[in-house]
């Protein structure tokens, strides 16, 4: 028993796996790229807020002032800093995007892995109830129950979707697992009864360990993409985040003056180059693990 | 010896039924789907119900809002809507499950007062269908192109580009692309005239077959039709991408070559048919959920579609409204789920003999 | 370019079907160049079978590709000629006229001409051959319509034809969906596809591997009919030794992307010269030899990227000397014969490293 656990694929192998897949990464530039971006913006959107004050005030002589020097990404409709505005505006989005993915994340594995493991009627009551999540179009559910659920915080958003999420990852997890179920290690692991959850989590999971990972960006560019609808239908209102910010302004009616065109785009330009960089970060990534995708023999 | 030979059939008995419904996989499988419709009728009974607010509440605001007294906005608001919200949930429930199985979705509470549920959404239905439908298709035969001349021009500068910008658009909310469309086509480049973005159809314009009812339908379903398609393309250029990239790599293709048949063949019966087979299960089940994906669109291009419809319900606590739609939609989503289950097997061969694979 | 005498050869029917003259051919791979086929030559006469011998790794599927030309976007051939003979049979039984095609010369429209019709290479696992949604009849169908040939009723008399040489129940296999046929039948009906346009040369990779035993008897029998009833050159690429033995006129065995040794099959299994054949031909246990008798040959393939200097199967030899390991050998006749060895050592392999005589069937 403890030969097999010096030998399992845990620690040392995935150490150097995030070493060999940021060497990797470093040659797909794109990748890389997607990659700084994020920390950057990351790190504006928490860093950022201790060091900027927020705008509070309305400053009503300096209403939708176009970029300028004195203003260097134009004000909104209350005067207020762009800029500014951007740097706070992150972190709700930030946090939402990241506790959502990772909890979506989550659940679909556990769920996904434990019924394509165990099959038989734990794997059809799990499929079940993922079918009638998935039977339901998936945003007209969250706008009807966002409207139930009183959402008072960004925590509870990000249960929230992580809550209707899973079902369809879930499904994947669970194809991918059926198929690696049929290698010869997990036989081995079976005879040698090692117990379910260290098959499953010791054994089958490290090498789905890439697929998880670029699961888990997407759904946080699935998150994003919802928080953004839900923001902009009134459902979710609070703080004054990116979706907020853009929600507002376009309430307003910031398209149709083209002074106002700052407030309007600051927002968007920051939630898409967010989004965009995520995608780029997880193709990358898709092309690394996945060597049938690459170049070459 | 005694006639046992003439005793006649056994009776069939209620197990015998049950059990013949079981072993049928058609019979099994409808069985399954009902019961799928039943719950998500059920559960959205009484979720919507234990919605915050309700409709009297609501009603009885607006009406205080233009200047009534509480007890006047009660009172008006009560006969108005002839509704008794006192009667027991149980109660409410059978007598909706009563009527459904008449196929009566029930009267609007609010939105137009008691006309028939049904009747609303056979009016906005036809909106929402031609919108998305089209630009599903649409969207569909464009990346289905794409992602053919991604595949076999793969790792061009051609098929990186294509990549990026497909993942990179499907990923942008759709809010924000129907924003910056509207942005650019009707305040910057002033290519769209801005009451075309308003609305489903000019007013004073009637439906029928006329050539005017047609170009207006058109000039509205322009820009909302451009932003689904948009939003969508991206997904379908991969998926066929993808698809045709694995079927590249099958050995008959190379055994295609290798017979000398001309590169067209190749690419329609042989790589076409093939890699496209996933893609159109795909689109199947898409076109179920096309009632749902549209509510942000119509809400800011004020489409008067379902979508639209059910963001008003919601905001009005409009209960029937809101189940009558969760219902058509759920349905719609699970018969075309069968119908691409169905048109897999009528495509696959493979698939067509055994009568339909496991779950 | 090393020389072979034709002298030997065209006493035969006619001129050969196909030439070989030092194709080489490398892959483009991330760690550098695969030589994949190095230096190339040998001929195949007409209504000759021709057995490639060799381990995998040794280029011998990449040289069959080769011959059609379907060859991935990353290989290339760096030089060689390939020439294919055909000779319409003359008015008094003999060889009548010769047309020549030089392969590597064909343009798109002609090369889709030249293959199959001409030329028909039928890959190992039939498993997969088959466009999965289109019936047999029709794959046949859109065969004969890319050449111009038979069409309707006659095409499916022919089609007919060619299943009952392969043994196929045509009644069974003609409406029938690939999957719906076993992976014998497939291999089976892959064969009679690949004599449909009447070829003058067809190449077999692997005919028989993922076949189970008797599938593989039935293979055979099925290719030894064949041979016999129709006229078409052979070129069958395996690993399997009893095959070539059953089969082939002459066996050519290749190593390292190079022809090791070549002669008629009698000579290969009674007089091999070469190390690398003798080794191969040791390796095969017999129904009558100790099993002491029995040895492989140490080592592995060499990596086909990075090669030794000189000979390359000297890491493995045992007649391994200064010479091998700087030089690489050419083909040279055998004396007076039409038995080709590549080895600087291959007068005294013989004598050091046969098993003192192989009993039983070779």
């Amino acid at each position: 028993m403890t030969a097999m656990e010096t030998t399992s694929t845990s620690r040392p192998s995935r150490e150097s796996g995030l070493l060999r897949t940021l060497k990797l990464l470093a040659r797909n530039k794109i990748g890389l790229l997607g990659l700084i971006i994020i920390i950057l913006m990351t790190l504006m959107s928490f860093v950022g807020p201790l060091v900027i004050p927020p705008e509070t005030q309305a400053h009503t002589e300096q209403i939708y002032k176009p970029p300028s020097a004195a203003h260097p990404l134009g004000t909104d409709f209350q005067g207020r800093e762009m800029w500014k505005m951007a740097i706070h505006g992150g972190r709700d989005v930030l946090i939402v995007a990241f506790l959502a993915g990772i909890l979506t994340t989550l659940v679909a594995v556990t769920v996904g892995a434990v019924s394509a493991f165990f099959g038989g009627w734990v794997d059809s009551l799990m499929m079940g109830i993922t079918d009638i999540w998935l039977t339901i179009p998936r945003f007209l559910l969250l706008v009807v129950v966002a409207t139930l659920v009183r959402l008072e915080n960004i925590w509870m958003l990000a249960l929230f979707l992580a809550f209707f999420g899973w079902p369809g990852l879930a499904r994947q997890i669970r194809s991918q697992v059926l198929s690696l179920k049929k290698r010869e290690y997990v036989e081995a692991a079976q005879l040698l009864d090692l117990g379910a959850p260290h098959i499953i989590f010791r054994e089958m999971l490290p090498n789905m360990m890439s697929y998880i990972v670029i699961a888990m960006i997407n759904a946080m560019t699935s998150a994003i993409y919802s928080q953004t609808g839900l923001v902009f239908l009134g459902v979710v209102p609070f703080g004054n985040n990116w979706g907020v910010m853009f929600s507002l302004a376009y309430a307003k009616n910031a398209i149709y003056n083209p002074n106002a065109a700052a407030s309007l785009l600051v927002p968007m330009g920051a939630i898409i180059l967010f989004q965009i960089s995520l995608v780029m970060l997880s193709r990358s990534l898709e092309e690394i693990f996945n060597p049938r995708l690459r170049t070459g023999v | 010896m005694s006639s046992v030979a003439t005793a006649g059939p056994p009776k069939k008995t209620a197990l015998d039924y049950l059990e013949k419904i079981w072993t049928n996989f058609w019979l099994r499988t409808l069985v399954k789907k009902v019961f799928i419709v039943w719950i998500v009728v059920t559960l959205t009974f009484f979720i919507i119900r234990a919605l915050p607010g309700n409709p009297v509440e609501i009603m009885v605001m607006s009406l205080m809002d233009s200047g009534l007294s509480s007890e006047e906005a009660y009172a008006r608001a009560a006969s108005l809507l002839r509704i008794d919200l006192d009667a027991p949930l149980s109660a409410q429930y059978l007598d909706y499950m009563r009527n459904l199985l008449h196929g009566d979705l029930g009267d609007s509470y609010v939105l137009a007062l008691n006309k028939p549920v049904a009747t609303l959404i056979a009016q906005r239905l036809p909106w929402t269908l031609f919108s998305v439908g089209t630009s599903l298709l649409i969207s569909f035969v464009i990346g289905m192109f794409l992602g053919t001349l991604a595949a076999y021009r793969r790792n061009s500068f051609l098929d990186h580009f294509l990549t990026n910008f497909s993942a990179a658009i499907e990923s942008i909310p759709n809010t924000l692309t129907a924003i910056i469309l509207v942005l650019l086509l009707g305040v910057t480049w002033k290519l769209v005239p801005l009451n075309f973005m308003r609305g489903s159809l000019s007013p004073g314009i009637k439906p029928g077959f006329t050539a005017t009812f047609l170009v207006d339908l058109f000039r509205h379903y322009a820009v909302p039709g451009t932003v689904y398609v948009f939003s969508t393309l991206g997904g379908w250029m991969l998926a066929m991408r993808s698809s045709t990239i694995s079927t590249l790599g099958d050995d008959y293709v190379t055994v295609a070559r290798a017979r000398g048949l001309p590169d067209m063949r190749i690419i329609t019966a042989y790589v076409g048919r093939n890699a496209s087979l996933p893609l159109i299960t795909s689109l199947a089940i898409s076109l179920g959920f096309v009632v749902g994906g549209s509510i942000l669109i119509e809400y800011i291009f004020v489409y008067q579609g379902i979508g639209l419809l059910l963001s008003q319900a919601i905001g009005k606590r409009d209960y029937p409204v809101m189940q009558g739609i969760l219902l058509v939609t759920t349905i719609t989503v699970i018969l075309s789920t069968a119908l691409a289950d169905l048109l897999y097997g009528w495509l696959d061969p493979r698939i067509r003999i055994s009568g339909g694979g496991g779950e | 370019m090393n020389q072979l005498t034709n002298a030997a050869m065209s006493q035969r029917t006619g001129a050969p079907t196909l030439s070989v003259k030092g194709l080489t051919i490398t892959y483009q791979a991330k760690r550098g160049s695969v030589q994949a086929v190095r230096n190339v030559s040998l001929e195949v006469q007409r209504g000759e079978a021709l057995a490639l011998i060799g381990e995998s790794g040794s280029g011998k599927t990449t040289l069959g590709l080769g011959l059609v030309r379907l060859l991935p976007s990353t290989a290339t051939v760096r030089q060689g000629e390939l020439v294919y003979r055909r000779t319409v049979p003359g008015t008094n039984g003999g060889p009548g006229a010769v047309t020549e095609v030089d392969v590597l010369k064909l343009n798109g429209r002609e090369l889709r001409q030249f293959r199959w019709k001409e030329c028909a290479m039928v890959f190992q696992a039939a498993l997969n051959a088959f466009n999965p949604v289109l019936r047999i009849s029709d794959q046949f169908g859109d065969t004969a319509r890319a050449h111009g040939y038979l069409q309707g009723k006659a095409l499916t008399d022919r089609a007919r034809h060619l299943f009952e040489l392969v043994r196929l129940d045509p009644d069974r296999v003609w409406r029938s969906y690939p999957h719906e046929l076993s992976g014998g039948m497939r291999q089976r009906v892959l064969i009679a596809l690949g004599l449909l346009l009447e070829p003058q040369l067809l190449i077999l990779d692997e005919p028989t591997t993922a076949l189970d035993i008797l599938t593989q008897r039935n293979i055979m029998d099925v290719l030894k009919e064949l041979r016999q009833q129709l006229d078409f050159s052979l070129i069958f690429i395996s690993h399997d030794l009893s095959l070539a033995a059953e089969l082939a006129d002459r066996v050519a065995t290749m190593y390292a992307g190079k022809l090791v040794e070549i002669s008629d099959v009698y000579t290969t299994f009674k007089n091999p010269v070469h190390p690398y054949t003798i080794g191969l031909i040791n390796a095969v246990p017999t129904l009558t030899a100790h099993k002491d008798r029995v040895s492989s040959i140490p080592g592995s393939p060499p990596d086909l990227i990075d090669l030794p200097t000189g000979c390359k199967f000297h890491p493995r030899c045992p007649l391994a000397d200064l010479r091998c390991r700087q030089e690489e050998p050419e083909l040279v006749a055998v004396t007076g014969t039409d038995h080709w060895v590549a080895c600087w050592n291959w007068q005294i392999a013989r004598r050091q490293l046969s098993n003192g005589g192989k009993g039983g069937a070779a």
